[in-house]
């Protein structure tokens, strides 16, 4: 403890913006670590117990996907013994045009039944109105609020509340209040009851039920029953306890949640990255200090436990600020979480702006702050214990590098990266993947010193030529001092990696995407039920799209039926279209299959096409016979194609409509795709539209255009994330870059000033800087472009096999390549405007005599 | 006290320099010896070598009745820490220290509480007439002031071998010899067997005995009084 006094302790006044800095970097990965996933926690935490909420004493759920199912299901369900109680429910969010108040969660129920699953306390007076159930059921306008809702828009038993249904606006009244606590309290007091007939009707689901809740009989087993259920429904239902629900819903953000894991594991690595670099540079800077302490008597051990403490103490510090940071951003990026999540899949963020932190969380981010710091600082901790007192103490001698060490650092290289080659033979097993992933930047940062040597070698000359004198100094002291050049040049490399690999992933996904809506989203309009595409609240009748067939101008209408589906345990989009009025005005080659067959089999029913990343993630095949659940069974359909597809996250599946209305009993659409006649503005067929039916039915024409728009919407919320990560990159690339060049020049201030000793004119020293400061830029930036683009296959790789299943072209981010040259170079140039000014104006004196 | 057997020492690099050469030496306890010759003579490798600053490509060293060839890293840092002090040209202190702190340090490493530590530096800045100067940070010092503070703190462990490199190379004469008394004192004094590299033939003449290397060899020991 003496020592880190009186030898860590000045050393960090003395650098203590660098201090700060270093310890930002923990501070920067436990704070995204604990915000992101304290946020993602929080919005499922707070689904989960809404779900808990409405379930009341429901045992067990029965749903069929997105689509619903028949009426009949429920005297089914009811004659299974052992079903106590069973009753149907609709689930469904509506806007109200109540002035602030947004959606409103509808439950509709059967009220005759659903009271012994549910239970409904009211504010006095509203008790008699729901005693008798009848009167409710009676009177088709009738909607249940909660106190909360109530208070909030002054209503009162009577009152009308405005809600969007499926025929236009209309007005409900308030027959009850429902007392705050239990259900009342889900979606933060945002939920009302109807009747379940009522809802069908509103919400345009037609004689169908979203889903079936019941409680079992006493002396029957949960297990038991639902073994039964399942047998008397058939396969194509999902019975469930309400807590699996959260399950599904975890495994529709699973995607986020990996995107979640990917930045905060990454932002843990620039934060390794900057301590580590840190360390380096600060074992560099006090070799002679190590030096004196181990001529002096102090054994290795001490030295290493020294910078150990040190990492250790900063690790404390910034993991305690981190997990502080990290409440504040997952309070902001709860919104945007929960908001990502309501755009994609038109759900409510049920979160009540409460944060739940996890104290094992909040221990374990501690920890591997903590931890990671230590683990950062363990290789120049050992650096610092192996420096030898007598080169320590003689200027410059650390800089160099043997010619052994280099041979030894080649043949390594060599073997590393002949191994990584044959990882990438052998890559269909996962861990030797990313083993050779892993052997290949190990194998790059071994060559560094070297390539770095060799392209300023090439460099000489050019900057001998801008400048001789200055030039060629600028090179040579780089040339001399290969260990102090490739600490550098590595660091500003890694970084700059990371920027390639992810700007290379963020383009090639929008190159992907932007070519897949050429194609596939080609209608001139699309009729939605909402303004949020993936709303699957309402559904259209398929006679609007009848209707909207006979207006002037329309050329084709396609109807849409667009549910999830859940198909192996996993929630997926299911398509319904018109296959040969795809192959017709959509046309899309497929990836793999034939298209012709491909066609032919999909638009007769007796095939089904999967999107690329649905075959991906499932490892479907081609040929190969998907069981596909339906609410009247288990479909059997051979995969004809696999086409390129961006509909959905989790995987599409697209069959012909005529099969689906079939297996479904569904012909209701989530949208019409419409094509306008040669010659007609589409413009002028939207407003025919909304003319037409705007009036009768909730819907929402969008152009072409505004479709695009609002995909690309989408599309940037989830590459928001990765663009943060580019601009962190650039930060810790410039970071670096401004902290090694800054004890680079400051470790030579006597070799500086013998040189001013000798006649150096100041414009000299500053133009010798400035020369050497944008070479190591220009060196480490082309190093970080050549790694990132063997690590963009790598990310594009990894995004393929483990993340969306999505096979993204290799595209090099030329934009941002060239865009990084003025970022890098006036960085680099930047940084050493202050360390070249001190250099050439300290006292000449006092830098001859500089330790 | 202090004997080598055969020693030599190359440097590998791109060209295999040898800076000593089979050197046999024998200084027995208490014995203040001077060790001459010209620039890259060997005169700071046998120093280094000795001090266990660095080890012999060959040979054989005793420190104290320990023989440093083939013993551990922890070792011989143990060796340095309980037998040496040592005393540099450029003085080597640490700059973000007080002269108090800076001679606590070897007492420090050894596991001295600071008390204790601080205790005996006092003692040894008042010995090297300091007293009044314990709280001053090395830059406020002159360069007598700082080798003073340094050999003060190489004699802090009361070290039976002390090493000097240079001690005067970086003073004034006036200063030069002032430090000069000072080590002929304390030598006196603590009773410590001192090898000082030197240029200064003054410095050289004042001891017992002197050594003279040529090309990493002794050609010359020459014993006064």
């Amino acid at each position: 403890m003496i020592l880190l006094r009186l030898i860590s302790w000045p050393y960090v006044r003395k650098h203590l913006l660098r201090t700060m800095l270093t310890t930002a970097g923990i501070v920067l990965g436990v704070g995204v670590l604990v915000g992101m996933r304290t946020a993602n926690e929080t919005v499922m935490g707070a689904f989960q117990h809404t779900v808990d909420k409405i379930a009341g004493a429901t045992q067990l759920q029965i749903s069929a996907g997105d689509t619903g199912f028949e009426e009949d299901v429920l005297e089914r369900v009811q004659s299974v013994p052992g079903v106590r109680t069973a009753s149907a429910v609709i689930e469904a969010v509506a806007a109200t045009d109540l002035p602030g108040q947004g959606n409103l969660m509808i439950l509709g129920v059967d009220m005759t039944g659903d009271r012994s699953l549910r239970e409904y306390s009211f504010e006095s007076g509203d008790e008699a109105v729901i005693d008798d159930p009848l009167v409710f059921l009676a009177q088709a306008d009738s909607l249940m609020v909660t106190s909360e809702f109530a208070a909030r828009n002054h209503l009162q038993t009577n009152s009308r509340v405005p809600l969007r249904t499926m025929e236009g606006p209309k007005q409900f009244t308030v027959r009850g209040i429902m007392k705050a606590g239990g259900m009342a309290s889900a979606f933060g007091g945002n939920l009302a009851v109807m009747d379940v007939y009522a809802a069908q009707k509103v919400f345009g689901r037609g004689r169908r039920f979203d889903r079936i809740d019941l409680a079992v009989k006493d002396g029957y087993t949960v297990p038991q029953v639902r073994q039964a259920i399942q047998k008397a429904i058939g396969p194509g239902f999902t019975v469930e306890a309400p807590t699996d629900r959260g399950a599904q819903f975890e495994s529709i953000v699973a995607a986020h949640r990996i995107s979640i894991n990917i930045s905060s594991v990454f932002a843990l690595l620039i934060g390794m990255f900057i301590i580590y670099n840190s360390f380096t540079i600060a074992v560099t800077q006090r070799r002679y200090e190590i030096g004196i302490l181990r001529a002096l008597g102090a054994g290795r051990g001490q030295i290493r436990t020294l910078f150990l403490m040190e990492s250790f103490i900063e690790g404390v510090i910034g993991s305690a600020v981190g997990l502080a940071l990290g409440m504040g951003l997952a309070r902001g990026m709860m919104g945007q979480i929960g908001g990502l999540i309501e755009s994609l899949y038109g759900l409510d963020q049920p979160g009540n702006g409460v944060l739940s932190a996890d104290p094992w969380l909040l221990g374990a981010s501690f920890a591997v702050g903590v931890l990671t710091s230590m683990f950062a600082a363990l290789l120049p901790a050992n650096e610092a214990s192996r420096v030898n007192p007598v080169t320590a103490l003689q200027k410059g001698k650390a800089q160099e590098i043997s010619e052994k060490e280099t041979r030894l650092r080649g043949w390594a290289a060599v073997i590393f990266g002949a191994v990584a080659a044959g990882c990438l033979v052998f890559g269909a097993y996962r861990f030797i993947f990313y083993f050779g992933f892993l052997l290949t930047i190990l194998g790059a940062l071994l060559l560094t010193p070297t390539i770095a040597l060799g392209i300023t070698r090439l460099l000489r000359p050019l900057l001998s030529r801008l400048r001789p004198v200055e030039g060629a100094l600028a090179a040579d002291s780089l040339i001399q001092a290969p260990r102090r050049t490739a600490a550098t040049v590595a660091a500003l490399m890694l970084s700059l990696t990371m920027v390639v690999g992810f700007g290379g992933v963020a383009g090639a996904s929008y190159h992907s995407i932007t070519k897949w809506m050429e194609i596939a989203l080609n209608p001139d309009l699309v009729v939605a039920t909402s303004d949020n595409l993936a709303s699957r609240t309402y559904r259209f009748p398929a006679s609007l799209g009848e209707a909207i067939r006979k207006l002037d101008g329309v050329r084709v209408v396609q109807d849409v039926s667009a549910p999830r589906i859940i198909f192996r345990g996993k929630p997926i989009l299911l398509v319904a279209i018109d296959i040969t009025s795809v192959q017709q005005n959509a046309p899309r080659r497929p990836v793999q299959g034939d298209e012709t067959t491909m066609y032919r089999e999909a638009s007769a029913g007796r095939g089904i096409i999967a999107a690329e990343n649905l075959a991906e993630l499932q490892h479907l095949r081609l040929g190969e016979v998907v069981d596909l659940p339906t609410p009247a069974g288990v479909l059997h359909l051979p995969l004809v194609g696999i086409v390129e597809d961006y509909s959905d996250q989790q995987g599409t599946f697209l069959i012909d409509r005529t099969l689906y209305k079939r297996a479904w009993n569904d012909d209701t659409c989530s949208l019409f795709r419409v094509y306008t006649a040669k010659g007609v503005s589409p413009l002028e067929v939207r407003q025919k539209i909304l003319d037409r039916f705007g009036g009768q039915s909730k819907l929402f024409v969008f152009t072409n255009q505004e479709l695009r728009n609002y995909i690309l919407k989408i599309t940037d919320q989830w590459f928001g994330m990765s663009y943060a990560q580019i601009f962190v990159a650039i930060f810790v690339a410039i970071l670096g870059i401004v902290n090694t060049l800054t004890v680079s020049i400051t470790d030579r201030r006597r070799e500086l000033g013998v040189l001013q000793a000798v006649g150096a004119l100041r414009n000299q020293i500053r133009h010798t800087i400035w020369m050497e400061a944008v070479t190591v830029g220009l060196v480490g930036l082309l190093m970080g472009l050549g790694l990132g683009a063997i690590y963009l296959y790598y990310m594009l790789e990894v995004l393929r096999r483990d993340v969306a299943g999505l096979r993204l072209g290799y595209e090099f981010p030329v934009s941002i390549a060239l865009a990084l040259f003025p970022v890098i170079l006036g960085a680099a140039l930047l940084s050493a405007l202050g360390p070249a000014e001190a250099a050439v104006r300290g006292s000449l004196v006092e830098a001859l005599e500089y330790e | 006290m202090i004997e080598l057997r055969g020693v030599s020492k190359q440097f590998e690099g791109k060209r295999k320099v040898t800076a000593l050469e089979n050197v046999d030496l024998l200084v027995p306890k208490g014995e203040l010896v001077s060790i001459v010759g010209a620039s890259g003579s060997g005169k700071s490798t046998l120093l280094n070598l000795i001090g266990g600053l660095d080890r012999p490509s060959s040979g054989q060293i005793f420190v104290d009745g320990q023989n440093l060839t083939g013993i551990s890293d922890d070792d011989l840092t143990r060796v340095r820490r309980d037998k040496i002090g040592f005393i540099f040209q450029f003085f080597n202190l640490l700059p973000t220290l007080t002269c108090l702190e800076n001679v606590a340090l070897p007492l420090h490493l050894r596991g001295w509480t600071r008390a204790k530590a601080h205790e005996r530096s006092r003692e040894l800045l008042e010995l090297v007439q300091l007293g009044a100067r314990m709280e001053h940070q090395p830059d406020e010092l002159s360069g007598g002031e700082r080798q003073r503070v340094a050999i003060a703190r190489a004699l802090s462990i009361f070290p039976p071998i002390v090493l000097a490199d240079e001690p005067t190379g970086n003073l004034d004469s006036h200063t030069g010899a002032e430090i000069l008394r000072l080590i002929h004192d304390l030598r006196d004094r603590l009773g410590a067997t001192v090898l000082v590299v030197t240029h200064d033939a003054k410095v050289a003449e004042s001891c017992q005995r002197t050594l003279t290397l040529r090309d990493g060899r002794i050609i010359g020991d020459e014993r006064r009084g």
